[in-house]
């Protein structure tokens, strides 16, 4: 029977997936599916925790699984506009590479 | 007299934004530019609405905050936006040309239209007392500002400004989000007054849990607020956005992040554990933010950069504010620190603007021998940078001290003494944009700078206010929450 830390850790480790790869990656696309990793991390942790820790009336706390449903929602508008301004930049520049981003420099 | 709830400006906000961007799909022949006088118009409106406001009823108010801070942050937003649009009149025709379209004025439509959305979510935020609140605002306010930020498509500076701001906002919502999982995973609640109740009652709830969350939350606030070290989005993302976005970007998102910032910490603070803790890591921000931003201005020789690094400056002295928000005049301080520093900024971009346009870019050696060229302009764009480095008898100069003198009643005696050495920093590339306008010939080539009867009706305003609130800032003192 997994309890709430097994949910945390798996959780943790999405997490640290999506932060590694937005830090480590080079390709603007994958640094965008690590971003995404890591909202579904906090989609988790959140059903999760209000599962495991039921409010007076025995239900699971209702906020947090509201919560997850927003965060479903913003990731999707977010998903939309980023991908479109990806798209431009592939567009101008023909790159999908953080380091051919070099027009505005110190 | 008739009153409205509080609810029903941001409606009514996005009903402006709905009907125009209607408008504009319908009349395909109209002017773009009337959009924008319609948003204006609509904005005076709803501007003049938040004067007759009446308490909403109970059950909002787990989620919806219609305290005075609220309402203030909402007429903040208003006047912002309204600036922002005044210039982006003026900046439209730059627009036009970086912009894919068969038809003249093509695509221009939205770029009047999107900033009248932000500023709905800008206004929810000002109001926003429950973290799925917040969380919902701020990203209203984020996306449609990866949008405008991107704009201009053809051109690769706004481009990639825009790619920078949406993976530095996309990571930075990330972390707000599973820092706002942490606490309620610990208390068991997401509205603020509840969260506050449950700290109190349990105060030993896992310490450690709980400050990772708050941690993981100040990180993504100061993201929001250009705060060191979390600023390396700014600079870039400021030179390349559309000048009225930068304004915007500078002005709106900065102040909605100070209120949404006090509004969080508030219930931590009560718990004296956490108190110190929260504190110390607020002084260590702010330390770091004072001193990055006003060294890393010294060599700029762009004056959107100089700017962008000079909001990163100001960012470090309102959070000197909040890491002193123990002080009871903390928090009018911050306020009265944010109302000036609107003025001065939208006063500095009021001028960039049309000088930008007459020279063809915007480093700081444009302005060479503007005090000959356009002494009018020429004497507002001394009065803003004489302002932003804090000159007496400026709004600048009083924002400072009273940010300050809350800081001394708190003991934070380090901060003061690294604000005002990074004070005196602050005139030096300030006062550089001054010597090229006064004491450097101007080009031989220099055209004459068209200017709008708008554009200098604003920005005479916001110079007379500076002034004036400057020397006699007791009235408005008064009616600051």
């Amino acid at each position: 029977m997994p309890t709430l830390a097994h949910y945390l850790f798996v959780s943790g480790g999405l997490f640290a997936i999506g932060l590694l790869g937005v830090l480590l990656r080079r390709n603007i696309l994958i640094i965008f599916m690590g971003l995404e990793l890591m909202l579904n991390a906090a989609n988790l942790s959140l059903v999760a925790f209000s599962r495991f820790h039921p409010g007076h009336d025995g239900l699971p706390g209702y906020s947090a699984q509201v919560f997850v449903f927003f965060i479903i929602t913003v990731a999707a508008a977010e998903v939309a506009v980023g991908l479109a301004i990806i798209v431009a930049l592939f567009r101008a520049k023909q790159t999908t590479h953080v380091e051919d981003l070099d027009t505005l420099k110190f | 007299m008739a009153m409205i709830s509080a609810l029903a400006l941001e409606i009514c906000v996005v009903c402006v934004g709905i009907f125009l961007l209607m408008a504009d799909a319908f009349y395909v022949h109209l002017d773009k530019r009337a959009l924008a006088y319609g948003g204006i118009f609509g904005l005076l409106v709803v501007f003049a609405m938040t004067f007759f406001i009446e308490p909403v009823p109970k059950e909002y108010l787990a989620f919806y905050a219609d305290d005075s801070l609220g309402i203030f942050f909402k007429r903040f937003a208003l006047l912002g936006t309204i600036l922002t649009l005044i210039l982006s009149i003026e900046y439209a025709p730059v627009v036009e040309r970086f912009i894919p379209g068969s038809k003249p004025g093509a695509g221009l439509g939205e770029f009047f239209v999107l900033p009248v959305f932000t500023c709905a979510g800008l206004m929810w935020m000002a109001s926003a007392a429950d973290f799925v609140m917040i969380f919902c605002a701020l990203e209203l306010v984020t996306i449609s500002f990866y949008i405008q930020v991107a704009y201009m498509r053809k051109n690769q500076a706004s481009l990639e400004a825009g790619t920078k701001y949406l993976i530095l906002g996309a990571l930075s919502t990330g972390f707000l989000v599973y820092g706002i999982t942490w606490i309620y995973g610990m208390t068991g609640q997401t509205g603020l007054q509840k969260i506050s109740g449950a700290l109190l009652f349990f105060p030993q709830a896992s310490q450690t849990a709980l400050l990772f969350g708050i941690g993981l939350v100040l990180v993504a606030l100061g993201f929001k607020v250009a705060a060191a070290p979390f600023q390396f989005w700014v600079p870039d993302v400021y030179q390349g956005a559309p000048t009225p976005v930068t304004a915007f970007l500078s002005v709106g998102s900065k102040a909605a992040g100070f209120v949404v910032l006090m509004r969080v910490i508030e219930p931590f603070l009560a718990v004296p554990v956490i108190n110190a803790k929260l504190v110390a890591a607020l002084q260590v921000l702010a330390g770091l933010t004072l001193i990055y931003g006003n060294l890393a201005a010294m060599p700029q020789t762009n004056l959107k950069r100089l700017l962008g690094y000079s909001s990163i400056a100001h960012a470090g002295y309102l959070l000197v504010g909040v890491a002193s928000v123990g002080s009871p005049s903390a928090g009018r301080a911050i306020v009265f620190y944010l109302l000036g520093y609107l003025l001065m900024t939208f006063l500095a971009f009021l001028v960039l603007i049309p000088v930008a346009k007459a020279a063809g870019g915007d480093d700081i050696a444009h302005f060479n021998g503007l005090g000959r060229r356009a002494p009018g302009l020429a004497l507002a764009m001394l009065i803003s940078m004489l302002s932003l480095a804090g000159l007496p008898f400026t709004v600048g100069f009083l924002g400072k001290f009273f940010i300050f003198e809350a800081a001394m009643r708190e003991q934070h005696y380090a901060l003061v003494a690294i604000g005002v050495v990074t004070v005196a920093c602050g005139f030096y590339y300030y006062l550089k944009v001054v010597r090229a306008m006064y004491w450097q010939p101007a080009p031989a080539d220099a055209g004459p700078i068209e200017v709008s009867a708008l554009t200098r009706f604003a920005a005479t305003f916001l110079a007379a206010l500076i002034l004036i609130i400057g020397i006699f800032p007791k009235p408005i003192l008064q009616i600051l929450p």
